[in-house]
């Protein structure tokens, strides 16, 4: 059983119960015949991703210093931007072109041009689709990080997962169906609002759990013994079905009883995917966890978390590589507005290791081929830099996310920003694109993948969204 | 308007007679059904309209005569090998025959005839039920009505509609059940072990009206049904988006919502007060906080330099409070006219940029509020200071000035009186910096000088893109309505937001006392008459019961828009007062009981359910009414704001929930397992869903353990020492009854085995706790 158990509404309770659908397990999803409905394990086609990892990087990770190769910019640093010689950003002025201070290296058979402060990452060059052609419909942190995540600008919007979560049902009763894993440094832009289930029923968000930071209200009161607990639950047990009795209409009531023995399962089986001891050597030094770099050990102990999640039926992990905006520009995020080097420096090798060697162990054990794999960041940054200071400013008109695993044709790169970066110019891109091309990866028309909210049947791709062919195999 | 211009042209002969296809019949629903949407001057994608003959001109997709030259065929017809054309990008593609149409069109000339204009039909026009005025049914007493359900106007529509399917109302309930229900649908809380008793040997006649009468007298009732409003007008305590930072003074509002129910004060003034407080109210605090409704929601503080983004950023700040007025009182979902007409509902762009002119001078910000006295006392006082100082300075400067001129040191004397008036002056200034300053709230600042300019549409709803002028207006498709009004350009900030008020509460305008009626009905029975309360228009539910609609809404007027008339009104009737008890065969008919064959069930609401703990324990401190909310999370404002939710709930969060100081995108235990919604968006129905998380919350969280001791002392205190006795009262605490005999066979040992607290932990986790029958 899965779905209903996981949790319910009455309507959807009476509807599996009814009609005998038992859940699905881990069996293989099956594209439903016709009258597909959400919840029931149904694709609309067949499936090529069975689950998928979000690695984020919140700040705006710069295309131009990471992905988006541009000798231009050496050529004509300290120059103005031609056509934008005014330029005025999110924070106000830009100085001249702004060469990365970084060399860019060709990256396996494809020689694909990547940031030199990458090592570990350009070894997996010729297993990624890069998406050059970004764009967003906002310059500002928060909310381009929803719109990452929910394709809306504006919170109340459910996020893919919790999308994923309704389309299919969860895939492993004793866990949640969507996990977010924030960085230890703290939530990224606009918090919660990043994996929440908006409109759709409360069970579609995303559980927060990490290395650092197990799932809620998981353990009790020290103070209770082990007999008072048994007790409380044989009582507990007892009253709730004598009270299902009293009103057999009512399937919450029944829905209620199998709530708290699915607590009782996530109470064992969410410590045991936590527990890290026992991987072996081998596996925790490919991933850094025992690193001497603390905040890259913890996010290379979250990368592990992640596979674990993946490897034991998750559907969807939100994987966080850096926080929310401090009071200093770049300190805990991507944001490099001041002084990008001295920031990059930080965060490029906390990055670069871990999530290289969870690219690595997924493929070692089989995962990518039907894992697909999303690298993303809410908006780019400009080509110039900040009027007096070595930085960037915000630029939602160009930037990179990358593809890679399930259905994704490797050593790709599609699209192009001109030749400063400052705006994608071929096969411009939307976010809303890359949610239809995942939900056509996961065996979902993103048309039809909708739900009735405040009049309207929305959608993860609002009104917008083309699959993109061309990074498919 | 198409269906005119179309009528108007059907009529020319000429047209008739053209030529083959039949522009009117054939070619203009094609073009209206797949490409107006997009193509039209509010939204131009691809830099193109075709919504007039010149429009076609202009864009060069058809070559008359020439339908192979011509762009437009080549869009809509898939290529060779394609399953799919490029047009229409979204929706139904067009079929074969539809392009076999235009391609004769084309043929044949493409003729447009002149003057027809080509509009997107939203699904619902005039005509649509809930633009209607109210209707005039009175209740019939159909055959077979039982003599009790006889005398009150709600049963008998009830009854008929059960009696169509062929169903009978229930029995009525007991009256242990009948005061929990109540109790809690009145107040949000348990009613109490004496108050069960009192009503139980009540042997008066109107022993149940007298407990209406009650309830709706205690303050509660302000709470809970205060707690509602503020569902639907998205009240939140923080500001949202990235920053999420505490409003820590817009809790006024919210004491203002539940002392103004409280006192039954007519619902068309908190309305009028809401949009325009400022106005009507200056001077007089308690109304005036009301337009904190129009700045309660999300907004976007982060700034932006590139003018562009800011010019976005401000426009969805009045998305959002046009959304939220048009949703809060007139139930329709005016938001999706912001890029084009609506597409269900008779609203078009230009309504949509109406409210937006009258809007346009709404700030997010505090402002003083206070009484006209205080307000004067405190200028008085100020200016009577600011006096003072001016003399003592004025001397001051003329000694100085006497010295000068004389050019000589200053003589005793005058060293004295400047060292006095030094000491006077530096004791005055500070006094006028002393000055408390005035309470201010967060009820937004209103720009005088949003009055002076001029309005546009945003095409596509991009503020970049001015379409047609606009000026404050009333909705077009109520156009007929004798209240309806428009505004000159030069009409002032404060005029348009009162017009815009005074139309929603007018005598004729139908939807507003639909809607209220609907939201009382929705939450006395769990769902509405119309089961989308916000929602009355294509994309909502019909009404289960149009005529007891239209004759609630009446009430409303009837009652002089006080709510507390109404409440007694539905919970008195027989409907209301039924048992809850299932059927097998009547579920068959109306599994969810729409129609009220028996009181539907519901599960407490996030609030309730930890009210009622917290009243089991005894530790609900009642008293703490109003002021500024607790929280439930530890607050970490590093430029954005943090919010770790709490392991420990202390005696300070022992308050009512209503209470809660509720941040945007900030869970915490308990509240946001039970589905209390984030104030990010508006909530008018609330989810009740079933989750593990729910219940690893209460059984694990620290609240509920707490609330297991403070209950166990409870019941040890005034139950006794035995064991049944204790059993007894800990089941009429937490479910309004006595246990039965194997109920009481059951707990006892496990009380004289395991303590009192072990009892408690089950109970507060039960399912009977948090249902209501």
């Amino acid at each position: 059983m899965s779905e209903h158990l996981w949790s319910m509404t009455r309507r959807q309770f009476l509807g599996n119960f009814y009609t005998g659908l038992a859940g699905i397990g881990l069996a293989d999803l099956f594209a439903a015949e016709d009258g597909w409905q959400p919840g029931r394990g149904q694709t609309h086609h067949p499936a090529r991703a069975r689950r998928v990892l979000q690695i984020f990087c919140p700040g705006a990770a710069s295309h131009l210093d990471l992905w988006d190769h541009k000798p231009a910019l050496a050529k004509h640093a300290g120059k103005a931007l031609p056509g934008e010689e005014k330029l005025v950003s999110f924070q106000g002025a830009n100085g001249g072109l702004f060469p990365s201070p970084w060399k860019f290296r060709p990256a396996g058979q494809s020689g694909k041009m990547i940031s030199s402060m990458l090592p570990h990452m350009a070894r997996h060059a010729d297993d990624i689709a890069f998406i050059h052609s970004m764009t967003s419909k906002t310059n500002t942190h928060g909310p381009g990080c929803i719109f990452m995540n929910t394709g809306h600008a504006v919170e109340g919007f459910p996020a893919a997962g919790a999308w994923l979560g309704h389309a299919l049902g969860s895939a492993n009763e004793n866990l949640p169906a969507y996990v977010a894993i924030p960085d230890i440094r703290g939530e990224p832009p606009n918090g919660k609002a990043n994996w929440s289930n908006g409109f759709l029923p409360a069970r579609h968000q995303g559980i927060v759990m990490a290395a650092h930071e197990p799932i809620r209200n998981l353990t009790g009161p020290r103070d209770l013994t082990d007999k008072e607990r048994e007790a409380t639950g044989g009582l507990l047990d007892f009253l709730n079905r004598r009270h299902a009795t009293v009103d057999p209409g009512n399937s919450e009531l029944q829905a209620r009883i199998t709530a708290y023995e699915l607590a009782g399962k996530m109470q064992l089986s969410a410590p045991q995917v936590m527990n890290l001891a026992g991987e072996t050597a081998t596996t925790h030094k490919l991933y850094g966890t025992d690193d001497s770099n603390t905040l890259k050990a913890a996010y290379a102990r979250n990368c592990l978390l992640a596979r674990r999640l993946l490897e034991r039926g998750v559907r969807y992990v939100n994987l966080y590589c850096a926080s929310r905006a401090s009071g200093a520009d770049g300190a805990l995020n991507w944001d490099a507005h001041k002084t990008l080097q001295k920031d990059y420096e930080r965060h490029i090798p906390i990055f670069d290791q871990p999530t290289a060697a969870l690219l690595t162990d997924l493929k070692q054990r089989g995962l990518l081929r039907d894992t697909l794999v999303l690298w993303t960041t809410e908006f780019g940054r400009m080509p110039t830099q900040q009027a007096g200071t070595p930085g960037r400013d915000h630029n939602p008109d160009g930037f990179t996310c990358w593809l890679m695993g399930a259905g994704i044709q490797g050593g790709t790169s599609y699209g192009a920003t001109d030749e400063f970066g400052r705006r994608a110019v071929d096969k411009v891109t939307t976010v809303w694109d890359l949610h239809a091309t995942v939900l056509h990866l996961l065996g979902f028309d993103h048309t039809r993948l909708n739900w009735r909210h405040n009049g309207l049947d929305r959608r993860l791709t609002d009104v917008h969204g083309s699959v993109i062919p061309d990074i498919l195999v | 308007m198409t269906r005119i211009a179309l009528a108007v042209w059907l009529a020319l002969p000429g047209a008739l007679t053209a030529a083959p296809p039949n522009f009117a019949k054939e070619v203009a629903p094609i073009l209206e059904q797949h490409c107006i949407r997009c193509h039209h001057p509010g939204n131009r994608k691809g830099e193109l309209s075709l919504t007039t003959m010149s429009d076609l001109k202009e864009s060069g997709q058809v070559v008359p005569g020439k339908p192979d030259e011509s762009p437009l065929l080549k869009l809509v017809t898939p290529k060779a090998g394609s399953t799919r054309a490029r047009m229409p990008k979204e929706g139904k593609p067009l079929t074969a025959a539809e392009v076999a149409v235009l391609r004769r069109w084309i043929a044949e000339g493409a003729t447009w005839p002149e003057g027809a204009v080509l509009r997107e039909k939203a699904k619902a026009d005039g005509t649509w039920w809930s633009l209607q005025p109210l209707g005039k049914a009175e209740p019939l007493a159909p055959p077979g009505l039982p003599a009790d359900w006889a005398n009150h106007a709600i049963d008998r529509f009830v009854f008929a509609r059960l009696a169509e399917k062929g169903l009978r109302p229930s029995p009525p309930a007991d009256r242990l059940t009948l005061i929990r229900r109540l109790t809690y649908d009145l107040t949000g809380l348990p009613p109490s072990p004496s108050e069960i008793e009192k009503f139980l040997h009540d042997n008066a006649p109107d022993a149940y009206e007298k407990l209406v009468d009650r309830l709706l007298a205690s303050p509660q009732y302000g709470e809970q049904w205060g707690r509602h409003w503020l569902d639907v007008v998205r009240f939140g305590e923080s500001n949202g988006y990235e920053r999420n930072v505490l409003i820590n003074n817009v809790w006024p509002f919210r004491d203002y919502v539940i002392r103004s129910l409280n006192e039954d004060r007519p619902f068309d003034q908190l309305i009028l007060e809401h949009l325009a407080g400022d106005v009507v109210a200056r001077g007089k605090p308690d109304r005036e906080i009301g337009t904190a409704f129009l700045v309660c929601g999300p907004y976007d503080n982060v700034g932006n330099g590139d003018p562009a983004q800011a010019a976005l950023i401000r426009a969805n700040h009045l998305d959002e409070i046009i959304r939220a007025t048009a949703e809060s009182f007139l139930g329709l979902t005016l938001g999706c006219a912001r890029c084009h007409d609506h597409k269900f509902d008779p609203i078009t762009q230009r309504d949509y940029y109406s409210l937006y002119a009258t809007f346009a001078g709404v700030r997010h910000a505090d402002r003083p509020i206070v009484s006209k006295d205080e307000r004067e006392t405190q200028q008085a006082q100020l200016e009577k200071l600011k006096k003072q100082r001016d003399q003592l300075g004025k001397e001051r400067d003329d000694l100085l000035q006497v010295i000068r001129r004389r050019d000589a040191q200053p003589t005793a004397a005058e060293e004295a009186r400047l060292g006095e008036l030094k000491t006077e002056l530096d004791k005055l200034n500070q006094a006028i910096a002393a000055a408390p300053p005035l309470p201010r709230v967060w009820a937004g600042t209103f720009d005088a000088d949003a009055g002076k300019r001029p309005y546009h549409l945003f095409l596509g709803g991009d503020p970049q893109k001015k379409g047609a002028a606009v000026t404050p207006a009333s909705l077009s498709v109520l156009a007929g309505l004798p209240s309806r009004y428009e505004l000159p350009a030069t009409a002032s900030e404060t005029d348009r937001r009162l017009a815009l008020a005074k139309w929603i509460i007018g005598a004729d305008n139908p939807l507003t006392p639909r809607v209220l009626a609907n939201r009382l009905w929705h939450y006395h029975f769990g769902t509405g008459i119309v089961d989308t309360p916000s929602d009355f228009g294509w994309m909502g539910s019909r009404p289960s019961h149009p005529e007891l609609l239209d004759w609630l809404a009446r009430q409303v007027d009837v009652h002089g828009w006080k709510l507390k008339p109404l409440h007694r009104l539905i919970v008195t009737s027989q409907t209301y007062r039924q048992a809850s008890t299932w059927s097998d065969a009547a579920a068959k008919a109306d599994a969810d009981s729409r129609l009220l064959w028996r009181f539907p069930p519901r599960r407490l609401t996030g609030e309730e359910v930890r009210d009622t703990m917290l009243t089991a324990a005894a530790k609900l401190d009642r008293s703490k009414m109003g002021g500024p909310g607790f929280r439930l999370y530890r607050y970490v404002e590093d430029n954005v704001a943090t919010y770790h939710p709490l392991d420990r709930h202390g005696p300070e969060t022992y308050r009512r929930a209503v209470y809660h100081q509720n941040a945007r995108a900030a869970r915490v235990d308990l509240l946001s397992d039970f589905d209390c919604p984030d104030p990010a968006a508006a909530a008018p129905r609330r989810a009740s869903t079933t989750t593990p998380l729910q219940a690893l919350a209460l059984l694990n969280h620290r609240f509920t353990h707490d609330m297991a001791q403070f209950a166990s002392a409870r019941v040890e205190k005034e139950a006794g020492t035995r064991s049944a006795d204790q059993v007894r009262l800990a089941f009429v605490l937490a479910y309004g009854r006595p246990p039965d005999a194997e109920e009481l066979e059951r707990c006892v040992p496990v009380v004289e085995k395991h303590g009192l607290r072990t009892l408690w932990r089950a109970l507060l986790n039960s399912s009977e706790l948090i249902y209501l029958r």
